[in-house]
């Protein structure tokens, strides 16, 4: 029982954290530069357990947790499963809704991932397809007025690695609106202090930090469960995907209330983590069944 | 990263869950006072012949000197078997006990160890005062030094165990004029000494576990003192790195257990159909498991870097939060019976009532996001 990072995790994570400070940074995630997927493919960080790479499901869940709190390509989510469940090639995030499919990242794309009844699937993506601003100002989307019926992927697992890595996406958004929140609260005075420095603020960070400590924490447990396909993998992610889902949106939250009134622009960036938080809300949601321990 | 077990410690698990299976008491702990001092003393003694005390005590003094992987897994084997609470044993155990290994004299813990192990000497804490409770270097209680003795003269308050106990880790101020942390003591203080005064305290669960203890004149042998003379704040700090996050792996395998009864009890009654509930218990059964991913992270920090990192400040508020959510839920899920409760019932009213004991003993859940805010954050300290 080992859940400290080993060496090669170490080092990875400290590569992927450097590269993201220089190409991913968060204040700029509405405007990433058109060569973004070449890059993001060249780095390694579209397939990780594909069949060609091999790494582990916890390693690929820390780095995304690293992407994730840079606001990463929501697409990146649906290409990492594809490359492992399906093939290689670059694939949109597919949301299905009544009698429509949203699309997020659909340029470039040749088809989308997402899940129909808890089960992972395929569907084609139209050429004409273009990502326009929607809620979350970092994930183009495009709105299919049909929903065609998708093929389906037949393993189980496919799902439940796209639920631990939309968790790791959600863990990394609410870890960025906690640090966020920490650095404003050093810097912004008032009373002639940091603000940080009254309980009201630091117990708000406080519990900021509860929240992800919890999830991170979780986040190995399940991942290393995925990877050890133990009987309780499904638990454990559901489980996660839980506590992530929920710290993004409370830290989200929190840090807008903490910056005050810089903190409701749209020039300042609380509302690119909480705007996240909320679309990740809809990816891969956790079963209340899975979590309660129902047996089916 | 891995989440198994070697075969050496699941073979080490096996070995207790064997030994708990035939060994726990079948009776439950009694709630009257003396005769849960009779039980508590007479578990303890089960469990060091049997050689399960201080599990991660030096072989020197009694203990089995075992690996902190092996103390987790009997941690939460003990608690799966619903082994009894250690009661009176408790402070000695886990507070008094680890203080004296890390920076006890040969003599002292030669003397007072084994003692603790046996289940043969009860201790008791003697820390806060009415006017140092989250602010403890407000402490007031004194000690003057008169040839080899101090002669100690104050009050401490909520003192768990006072009534039985025959020793006490009693911090007081021994320098004159000294304030804050500077100039205290931590010193072993007979509790069977003259001058010394207990009134106990009841709580709002009926139960009688705590006191308010008076000095007037007590001599105490300078020989008591550990760790040196106005060394006292260092010594009552040490105590946490001991336990190094596993000191509430029984709490939490408690709460696993709890959180099931609660999923069996809604599933019975039908409760689980209103949605708050479901999404509650949903919510807290995914928290059980996070807690104890946390644990683990923890104590594998520990194994890799011989010190806790600063995240289990988050593991103790978290348990003590998680735990009282879990009660109140139970009260919920009861329904209008617990209007029944009479003083000396051991029901689910007392747990709850007992329950609020997590965020304010051993610091505040205040003080732990303070901890957790200037610790983990860096923000600016406030005190």
């Amino acid at each position: 029982m080992d859940l400290s990072l080993s060496p090669e995790q170490e080092s990875l994570l400290t590569a992927t954290t450097d590269w993201c400070r220089d190409a991913l940074p968060l204040e700029a995630a509405r405007h990433r530069t058109p060569t973004l997927w070449a890059d993001l493919e060249a780095m390694g960080y579209c397939g990780m357990t594909a069949p060609a790479m091999g790494l582990c499901h916890a390693t690929e869940a820390l780095v995304f947790a690293e992407l994730g709190r840079h606001l990463a390509p929501i697409g990146l989510l649906a290409t990492a499963v594809g490359q492992r469940w399906v093939g290689p090639g670059h694939f949109a995030l597919a949301l299905p809704a009544e009698g429509k499919i949203r699309l997020f990242d659909p340029e470039s794309a040749t088809a989308a991932i997402g899940l129909w009844e808890g089960q992972a699937g395929l569907i084609m993506v139209p050429a004409s397809a273009r990502g326009e601003t929607g809620l979350d100002l970092s994930a183009p989307m495009a709105m299919l007025d049909i929903a065609p019926a998708p093929n389906l992927i037949d393993d189980p697992r496919a799902a439940l690695h796209l639920q631990v890595l939309t968790a790791a996406f959600a863990l990394g958004c609410a870890e960025a609106s906690r640090d966020m929140a920490a650095n404003y609260a050093k810097i912004r005075e008032q009373f002639d202090r940091p603000i940080g420095w009254f309980q009201s603020i630091k117990h708000m960070a406080a519990d900021m930090a509860v929240r992800t400590e919890a999830s991170r924490a979780q986040l190995c447990y399940a991942a290393c469960a995925l990877d050890d396909g133990a009987e309780d993998a499904a638990f454990h992610i559901a489980a996660v995907r839980q506590l992530a889902g929920e710290a993004a949106i409370a830290n989200g939250r929190a840090n807008i209330q903490i910056h005050g009134g810089i903190g409701m622009t749209d020039e300042a960036s609380p509302h690119l983590c909480l705007k996240r938080a909320h679309l990740l809300s809809f990816i891969a949601p956790p079963s209340r069944a899975i979590l309660l321990g129902d047996t089916a | 990263m891995d989440i198994r077990f070697s075969d050496e410690e699941q073979r080490f698990r096996a070995e207790c869950r064997d030994w708990l299976h035939t060994h726990v008491p079948a009776e439950k702990r009694p709630m009257n006072a003396t005769d849960a001092l009779d039980f508590d003393k007479a578990w303890q003694r089960r469990l060091f012949d049997a050689g399960w005390a201080g599990i991660n005590w030096p072989t020197d003094y009694g203990g089995r000197g075992l690996s902190i992987v092996q103390q987790v897994i009997w941690l939460e084997e003990y608690a799966k078997a619903h082994a009894p609470w250690i009661g009176a044993n408790f402070v000695g155990i886990n507070h008094g006990g680890p203080t004296l290994i890390l920076n006890a004299s040969d003599a002292q813990k030669a003397y007072h160890l084994p003692r603790i192990l046996r289940g043969e000497a009860i201790w008791c804490q003697g820390f806060s005062e009415p006017g140092a409770g989250s602010d403890l270097a407000g402490i007031k209680t004194k000690g003057r030094i008169e040839g080899d003795e101090l002669v100690i003269n104050g009050s401490k308050i909520w003192t768990s165990f006072a009534h039985v106990a025959d020793w006490q880790e009693l911090v007081l101020r021994t320098e004159e004029g000294s304030t804050r942390h500077k100039g205290l003591s931590w010193v072993i203080c007979d509790m069977h000494a003259p001058g010394i005064t207990i009134r106990p305290i009841r709580k709002m669960s009926g139960q009688v576990e705590f006191a308010e203890v008076f000095y007037d004149d007590v001599r105490v042998p300078l020989a008591n003192v550990v760790g040196g003379l106005g060394n006292g704040w260092k010594v009552a700090m040490s105590t946490l790195s001991f336990e190094r996050g596993t000191g509430f792996i029984a709490d939490q395998v408690k709460q696993a257990q709890e959180i099931e009864e609660l999923l069996r009890t809604a599933r019975t009654s039908g409760a689980i159909r209103d949605d708050s509930v479901a999404e509650q218990l949903a919510t807290m059964r995914a928290e059980v498991a996070a807690l104890r991913a946390m644990t683990y992270r923890n104590i594998s920090t520990v194994i890799r870097t011989g010190q806790p990192g600063p995240e289990a400040s988050v593991i103790r508020l978290f348990t003590a939060e998680l735990g009282q959510r879990l009660k109140r839920m139970a009260l919920q899920l009861a329904g209008p019976d617990i209007l029944d409760f009479h003083y000396g019932d051991d029901t689910l009213v007392a747990d709850y009532l007992r329950g609020f004991a997590s965020t304010i003993a051993g610091g505040t859940a205040q003080i732990q996001r303070d901890i957790i805010g200037e610790r983990l954050l860096g923000l600016p300290k406030s005190r």
